[in-house]
């Protein structure tokens, strides 16, 4: 990063479009040459010349866009996770009709002006839990007649988190609640409020006083009696069933829950322990564990 | 019936492109408009119309059956009306109406590129029927329509603007032009056609093979060019200009024919004068005759024939503007005798028309003695006896030689040829009547002649003994000023003369003549650019015996250039701007460095670089580190003067570069390294090893001064 396409990257075959124009053509020059009708052969080698062109511009369009960034948001197994490519245009010419595809799916056709960078934005089916590797990634475009397709292949080294399906009793297990007697029998939804204060690293924004901050105060955290002071522990083998895949889908709804609720949470894999936190960070760390747990290091897409 | 929502899916064409698809199609029809019945016409504007509304309003479209009865209805429509789908206008109608219907299922981009696609089939059906100038840039800003729409189709959420559309499909043309003109030049031509387009149901204009002066009462002056001719060589005297059409050998007493199947063995010709070499540009007329001056000696080539009247007959009818190069003889002779047979026939008269034209022409054989003093005679007849040129005449009854001879003696050319060609049989001497063009208006600008339906004319032949067919023209007799007429506006053999005349014509004749130039020109050098052409070309660019095969070669050769050439031009354009020369030399000097380092990071100033180069570096980068100072001092500091600058770019130039890589070790160690700022300051000296206090020393001793 960034990457440059250059020509050496850059594949170009024409469409089923200039297939078809190309039989147009031929169609004409035929005509033209059997009645040899020089207006009609005049208009043949124009659009001749005009496709060779269009080829030579299909591939400029791509050529010298460059890929800033790519980043992988992760996905429960099941939903669709995301690819951000970040492409870049520092040339003095407008690129149109851009677009992405990995393993099939396409993103949405973006257009990139001179001096403007934008995204793109890639949905990837995920099947089950694990580390999902992307082989490659297809920058293409039609522009600017649609006669011929451009294309480049990224073999970005993008690695996507597949946590596993959130399901399972929404109930938390007995022996997870570690909660201090002193805080009473606050019940889980029913929190009471206890006041602001400043935001942490790793504070959920869905604690966040918003319109506080939109009336220029800086960002506050509102607290809650109930969820900020539970504490919970959850343990594989704790967990109901046999299958390790529901029981570790069991515990991803869990932690689901405890981090929507705000809670304090931690998590016990086997040999590997993850004490108690919170926050979206601490999340992704207990999902990710659930999502790797017992897998080797990579799964192929 | 059903109805079928229109689609909003994702590839649901937006409005602005569907006007685009629609604005093709108009146009492809409108290259109809003047070739097709009006009706096609205005179903294919109903059709537009209709599908913008139904996209405005968001109505349902008509269901299949609908689509399918409507596509069935004009199918018929158009079978009734042209009794065909073969030929270019049942195909065109054809393709107007499917496309039309088409546009009632058109919802996505694919659906639009078959719009597309059939306008510019339409358009290519419209050029094989119709060159002229005139229409030629209507086709080129219908192509040039048809492919901005293209670039439209590929983005259509991209709102590109027309204006944006129509640079970019031009400048697709623009940098294709080079090749196109070399496609044009250089593609081999195919010679003669494999396959004949059938003929198309024009009317027929100019002569016809039959001739019946007496049914003729308003002789129109129609000023439509037939032909254009062009003399190679020598230029006959204009009262030579006898441009022969169909010759009419049997007359019922009222109307002259050509009998089709009727050949005799042509006697044999000396051919006297000097040989007129020609090429004549002949408008098409629907028929299978050819012009030629006078007396051809031969068919321009093996798909014309030339019969034994000396007439050039093509087998197919002349349906396009076609070209052919003739040489003739205005005078011949003949010292064979005539064939028994065609004595016959070209004497025979109906026996029981025009009792008194016979009576006539056998008194004057037995006063004249020979057929000269005959034809003395009658001419004599003619100039005499109160005959009268008219455009107007009287309409003649059955027996019409008797009526105008006797009677109304008031007629055009065809009445005059005629009676004479009546009288001359009637005395038993062989004559038949020649129809054609005589005389032409001369073009100064374009340098030919314009022959044009009003300079139609008849005239005839007869058979003297020992001198063989001889022209005589009875019109000449009676109205002298007809053919001075066409001699005054020939008087143009020499170009002094052809320049004085055309100074002297008013404005709109110039123009008339300008524009008749142009369209001549445009047919000669572009139309009727064809394999001789090519082969001459190669010939004139030194190629000594040359072949079909240098074209191919010539193409090949100027394909790749061009192709290399287009790589070049598209990508020079949008590379990055290289900055000032100074930032030239600086990034040909990190990209130096960075053979020795990591290269520049994109946060590192020069003098950054340059610190942790000289941390870093291997052996060798140090020697570069005074130019990349250098640069810092000259870009960000106080002294920076032009020289300086130009030295430093001089100094990083590749070859520079590469030498002072390639000195031996330590020649530049004892450059000074830093910044001295004008009060003698050092601001910045880099802990480089070897560099000596000493050194910076004297370097600011030296500025000092």
């Amino acid at each position: 990063m960034p990457l440059q396409l250059r020509r050496s990257r850059i594949y170009i075959l024409p469409t089923r479009t200039g297939l078809g124009f190309a039989g147009l053509l031929i169609v004409m020059l035929i005509a033209g040459l059997n009645y040899a009708n020089s207006l009609a052969l005049v208009g043949t080698f124009s659009l001749m010349s005009f496709a060779l062109v269009a080829m030579n511009l299909c591939h400029r369009n791509l050529l010298g866009v460059r890929i800033t960034s790519a980043t992988t948001l992760s996905a429960f197994a099941g939903d669709d996770a995301v690819v951000e490519l970040t492409l870049d245009n520092d040339t003095s010419l407008d690129r149109y009709s851009l677009t992405a595809a990995v393993s099939g799916r396409k993103a949405e056709v973006i257009a990139l002006g001179s001096n403007e960078s934008a995204r793109l934005r890639l949905a990837v089916t995920t099947q089950r839990r694990g580390r999902l590797k992307l082989e490659r990634v297809r920058i293409d475009t039609d522009f600017p007649f649609g006669l011929f397709r451009a294309w480049v292949w990224l073999h970005l080294p993008l690695q996507i988190t597949v946590y596993p399906r959130a399901r399972g009793e929404r109930r938390t297990p007995p022996g997870a609640a570690g909660r201090d007697p002193d805080q009473g029998s606050a019940q889980i939804g029913v929190d009471e409020w206890i006041g602001l204060r400043p935001f942490r690293d790793g504070d959920s924004p869905r604690q966040v006083d918003w319109k506080a901050y939109a009336r220029a105060h800086p960002l506050l955290v509102k607290e809650y009696r109930g969820g900020a002071s539970e504490t919970l522990q959850f343990d594989l083998s704790q967990t109901p069933g046999v299958a390790l895949d529901r029981r570790l889908e069991q515990l991803a709804l869990w932690v689901c829950d405890a981090e929507a609720r705000g809670a304090r949470y931690g998590l016990m894999l086997a040999a590997r322990a993850i004490p108690q936190d919170r926050g979206a960070a601490h999340r992704h760390r207990c999902l990710e564990a659930l999502a790797l747990y017992g897998l080797p290091p990579v799964s192929a897409l | 019936m059903s109805a079928v929502p229109a689609l909003h899916g994702p590839d649901a064409l937006p409005l602005r492109a569907l006007l685009w698809v629609l604005a093709c199609l108009v146009g492809a029809v409108a290259l109809h408009i003047d070739r097709l019945p009006a009706w096609i016409s205005l179903t294919a504007l109903a059709f537009v119309v209709s599908r913008y509304a139904l996209q405005l309003r968001e109505v349902s479209f008509p269901g299949s059956w609908v689509r399918a009865i409507l596509a069935l209805g004009l199918l018929l429509a158009v079978v009734a009306q042209f009794h065909t789908f073969g030929g270019l206008a049942a195909g065109s109608a054809l393709l107007i109406c499917m496309s039309a219907v088409k546009l009632l299922e058109t919802h996505t981009r694919r659906d639009a590129l078959v719009i597309v696609a059939s306008s510019l089939f339409l358009m290519l059906s419209a050029c094989l029927d119709r060159q002229s100038l005139l229409r030629t840039p209507l086709y080129v800003a219908e192509t040039w329509l048809t492919c901005a729409a293209l670039g439209v189709l590929s983005a259509p959420h991209a709102h590109l603007s027309a204006r944006t559309a129509f640079l970019i499909a031009g400048r697709g043309f623009l940098f294709g032009a080079p090749v196109s003109v070399a496609l044009f030049l250089f593609f081999p031509r195919i010679q003669g056609q494999i396959w004949a387009l059938p003929a198309g149901q024009t009317a027929v204009t100019g002569l016809s093979d039959e001739m019946s002066p007496g049914a003729i009462s308003q002789l129109s002056e129609v000023d439509d060019p037939a032909f254009r001719v062009r003399f190679l060589g020598h230029t006959p005297a204009p009262q030579d200009l006898y441009w022969r059409g169909p010759v009419l050998h049997s007359f019922d007493g009222y109307t002259w024919r050509r009998d089709q199947l009727v050949n005799y063995r042509q006697e044999h010709l000396d051919f006297l004068g000097l040989p007129i070499v020609y090429r004549i540009t002949l408008e098409p007329h629907q028929r299978n005759w050819l012009f030629s001056l006078d007396t051809a000696i031969g068919a321009p080539n093996s798909s014309v024939l030339l019969t034994f009247d000396s007439q050039l007959i093509a087998i197919q009818p002349v349906t396009q503007v076609i070209s052919y190069e003739l040489t003739s003889h205005v005078a011949t002779r003949s010292l064979d005798p005539l064939s028994i047979n065609a004595r016959r026939y070209d004497t025979q008269l109906p026996g029981n028309r025009n009792p008194r034209s016979i009576a006539l022409g056998q008194r004057l054989i037995t006063q004249a003695g020979s057929t000269e003093a005959l034809i003395k005679l009658v001419l004599d007849y003619f100039r005499r006896d109160g005959f009268e040129y008219t455009l107007t005449p009287p309409k003649l009854d059955l027996d019409s030689i008797d009526d105008f001879l006797f009677n109304t003696k008031r007629g055009f050319c065809g009445h005059f040829a005629s009676a004479f060609v009546t009288l001359m049989r009637a005395a038993g001497v062989p004559a038949r009547v020649v129809t054609g063009y005589q005389g032409g208006e001369w073009n100064p600008i374009g340098g030919y002649y314009i022959v044009r339906q009003s300079d139609a004319h008849a005239w005839a032949e007869v058979w003297i003994d020992g001198r063989g067919w001889q022209r005589v023209d009875p019109t000449a007799v009676v109205a002298p000023e007809r053919l001075l007429r066409a001699a005054s506006e020939l008087a143009a053999n020499d170009e002094q003369a052809g320049f004085r005349m055309f100074a002297n014509l008013g404005f709109l004749s110039r123009l008339r003549l300008g524009w008749d130039a142009a369209n001549t020109w445009w047919h000669d050098k572009v139309l009727d650019f064809n394999m001789r052409a090519q082969l001459s070309l190669l010939e004139k660019m030194g190629f000594r015996s040359p072949s079909p095969r240098h074209l191919g070669w010539l193409l090949a050769a100027g394909l790749t250039l061009w192709l290399g050439w287009l790589a070049w031009q598209l990508g020079r354009n949008f590379r990055p701007k290289r900055g000032d020369a100074l930032a030239q030399a600086y990034r040909r000097l990190c990209k130096e460095l960075s053979r020795y380092a990591p290269p520049r990071a994109a946060h590192e100033g020069p003098t950054d670089y340059a610190r942790r180069l000289s941390l870093e570096a291997t052996q060798g980068a140090e020697r570069f580190l005074p130019l990349l100072m250098r640069y810092a001092a000259l870009r960000f500091g106080s002294h920076s003067t032009g020289a300086a600058r130009r030295r430093l770019v001089q100094q990083t130039r590749w070859w520079r570069l590469r030498a002072l890589r390639a000195a031996p070790h330590g020649r530049s160690l004892g450059c000074a390294i830093g910044i001295i700022d004008e009060g003698g300051r050092s601001t910045s000296i880099l802990g480089l090893q070897a560099v000596t206090i000493d050194q910076i020393v004297q370097r600011r001793a030296r500025d000092a001064e």
